[in-house]
């Protein structure tokens, strides 16, 4: 009964953390959605690649959103149509590379700063490089939901101005629609399911061109976006860090720590610790300074790198935007990158 | 489902409200636990004024979106067309409303001695680098340091022959770590570094005199003695060599920071 009352504690602390940031997360989300014209923002994003993902996984630093906050960005992100490794970087360097993350972890490891610099200079690499590795597959249906697939299918990104190459990230257009009944084409919308036509003759007016709306329009349209966010995603939150918190409780954390001497063991283990403890990236160094006296300097920044890509709480989230498979390969390499960098610290470094 | 299914009219109409419902009452939950001085048990001073902003967010948000279903209410409101559902409807704000309702009705609760040492206190916990030293003012006199103090004072000079003969008055709760012997106790603290989520317990054991009671686990004491070096599981210890125990009420606010 103790146990499960410390259990409830955690979780209802690993919430009330996090809500904040999910607000701020998907406020911002709506902002982007209503105040922001894609159409200019997608003509901005680099259609290289390498640049694009590079520039996508610097955008966190202006919008200072956690993993909790950063998954609907990324996911308005894609339907808008900004190129894939753009949403990639952005999804996986967003909760490291802003102010507040990077300030939080001078703070905490103020006597070591390499490990703050690393920290940056890992996850802006491992984010360039899998938004990169993304960027040749051009069709995404294969690996994103449903439901996003054809939405964009429906709702093609604007065209760039520039011609130059911007068709490499047109989603692939099927021949014109008839107006017969087509499968696929109706999606449960969030009020209480009623079937809706996706199709650009039926989509109201008010999502073609949004920045042109009176203002009390647009912030009511900010407010009913936020909420239905802020149900989706708090809704998964909740089943996340229950997860986190029962493992908490239930998971020996000794027997974690026992294993985290050796350069390898404990880069691994920190990256398991990563996805057990699903710590905010805003407040993840205070707590990986408390293993700076047990662990390797190499396994604390895989910690630092590795946990706000990937935790419980975000696989929920991500789960929104991409099919599992995408997910897996995603924290595959994610993983890997991780541990190939910080081993390499670990033998010839540290 | 269709529109023409009443049951789902109904579903419809109540589903928005139930949205709306869950969002204010988040933001009522988060007020109320900063109200009634339960943030202290969840999350680190820092973060109360982004809960104390964020809840009274949420209570706008929800509020806006209550005033707009009333002031629409015969009316049927499209869906936003980049809305993707995960749950089947109504099912993101039952879970949230589902916790709210557990948050109202469930205290949380300070941690105890059993949190400690599922987390693994032992006396090795001595020495880690977790607590960090804040600013250090070497005119403090020894007997006006609090638990965490000295653990962080013992972390920036860690020779326990450093301190012997001086003076201890500290407050903390009762552990019986299974390595350690008898006629010693364990007095410790929790330090919360962001939220409940990642509370460590530190402490220094306690060396008691023959006839002094070991209280039982989680009870609060004021100790007073003087600082001894004891050998405790191979490893030199910096200890309290007790002259008084006291018991203590549990503290307004039982984390330190």
């Amino acid at each position: 009964m103790n146990q499960l009352n410390n259990g409830f504690t955690i979780f209802l602390s690993l919430l009330v953390e996090a809500m904040p940031f999910l607000l701020l997360g998907v406020l911002f989300s709506s902002l982007l959605l209503f105040f922001v014209d894609e159409r200019k923002l997608v003509e901005k994003m680099p259609t290289n690649p390498l640049l694009g993902a590079l520039v996508g996984s610097m955008i966190g630093f202006l919008f200072p959103v956690c993993e909790c906050g950063n998954v609907p960005v990324a996911r308005r992100f894609l339907m808008q149509g900004v190129p894939t490794p753009v949403a990639i970087g952005f999804l996986l360097a967003a909760p490291t590379i802003n102010p507040i993350v990077i300030w939080a972890t001078w703070t905490a490891f103020r006597d070591q700063p390499e490990i703050v610099v690393l920290r940056v200079v890992f996850s802006l690499a491992i984010a360039t490089i899998i938004g990169f590795v993304f960027s040749f597959q051009k069709d995404l249906n294969p690996i994103v939901q449903p439901a996003i697939a054809r939405y964009m299918k429906f709702n093609p990104p604007a065209q760039p101005e520039t011609k130059r190459r911007g068709k490499r990230y047109q989603v692939q257009q099927e021949a014109p629609v008839s107006n017969l009944l087509q499968s696929g084409t109706y999606i449960l919308g969030g009020k209480a399911g009623i079937p809706l036509r996706i199709d650009p003759s039926v989509v109201p007016p008010t999502l073609i061109s949004t920045t042109s709306k009176p203002l009390g329009d647009k912030l009511r349209l900010v407010v009913d976006n936020s909420i239905q966010e802020l149900r989706e995603l708090g809704g998964v939150m909740i089943l996340g860090s229950a997860i986190a918190a029962a493992i908490q409780v239930l998971a020996p954390r000794d027997l974690i720590l026992s294993l985290g001497a050796g350069p390898i063991s404990s880069i691994l283990v920190m990256l398991i610790l990563a996805v057990v403890v699903s710590i905010c990236s805003t407040v993840d160094s205070f707590f990986a300074l408390s293993f700076a006296s047990t662990f390797s300097s190499g396994s604390l920044l895989a910690f630092l790198v590795f946990g706000p890509m990937i935790d419980i709480k975000s696989v929920g989230l991500m789960l929104s935007i991409f099919k599992p498979k995408t997910i897996f390969y995603l924290f595959a390499v994610a993983a890997q990158l991780t541990f190939l960098f910080t081993l390499f610290l670990n033998l010839h470094v540290f | 489902m269709t529109n023409k299914n009443p049951k789902s009219k109904i579903l419809n109409l109540l589903l928005p409200w139930l949205d709306a419902l869950a969002i204010t009452a988040w933001g009522v939950l988060m007020l109320r636990y900063w109200q009634t001085n339960k943030l202290n048990l969840l999350i680190h001073p820092n973060f109360f004024g982004l809960v104390i902003v964020a809840g009274i967010g949420f209570i706008i948000i929800g509020l806006f979106k209550m005033q707009e279903l009333w002031k629409r209410r015969r009316r049927d409101v499209t869906p936003n067309m980049q809305h993707i559902s995960l749950f089947p409807p109504g099912w993101g704000s039952a879970f949230l409303l589902i916790t709210v309702i557990l948050g109202f009705i469930i205290t949380p609760q300070v941690f105890a001695s059993d949190k400690a040492l599922q987390g693994g206190v032992t006396t090795d916990l001595l020495g880690s680098t977790r607590v960090k030293p804040q600013a250090f003012r070497v005119t403090v006199r020894p007997e006006e340091r609090s638990l965490v103090d000295w653990v962080r004072t013992l972390n920036v000079y860690p020779e326990p022959d450093a301190y012997t003969g001086q003076k201890v008055k500290v407050q903390g709760f009762v552990i019986h770590p299974p390595d350690i012997g008898k006629e010693y106790l364990f007095l410790a603290r929790f330090v919360l570094t962001c939220c409940a989520a990642d509370a460590y317990p530190v402490g220094l054991p306690v060396k008691l005199q023959n006839n002094q009671e070991r209280y039982s686990p989680d009870t609060w004491l004021e100790v007073e003695g003087q600082m001894v070096t004891e050998s405790l599981g191979d490893k030199r210890k910096l200890t309290i060599a007790a002259t008084s125990l006291k018991k203590i009420p549990q503290p307004e606010n039982p984390y330190s920071y």
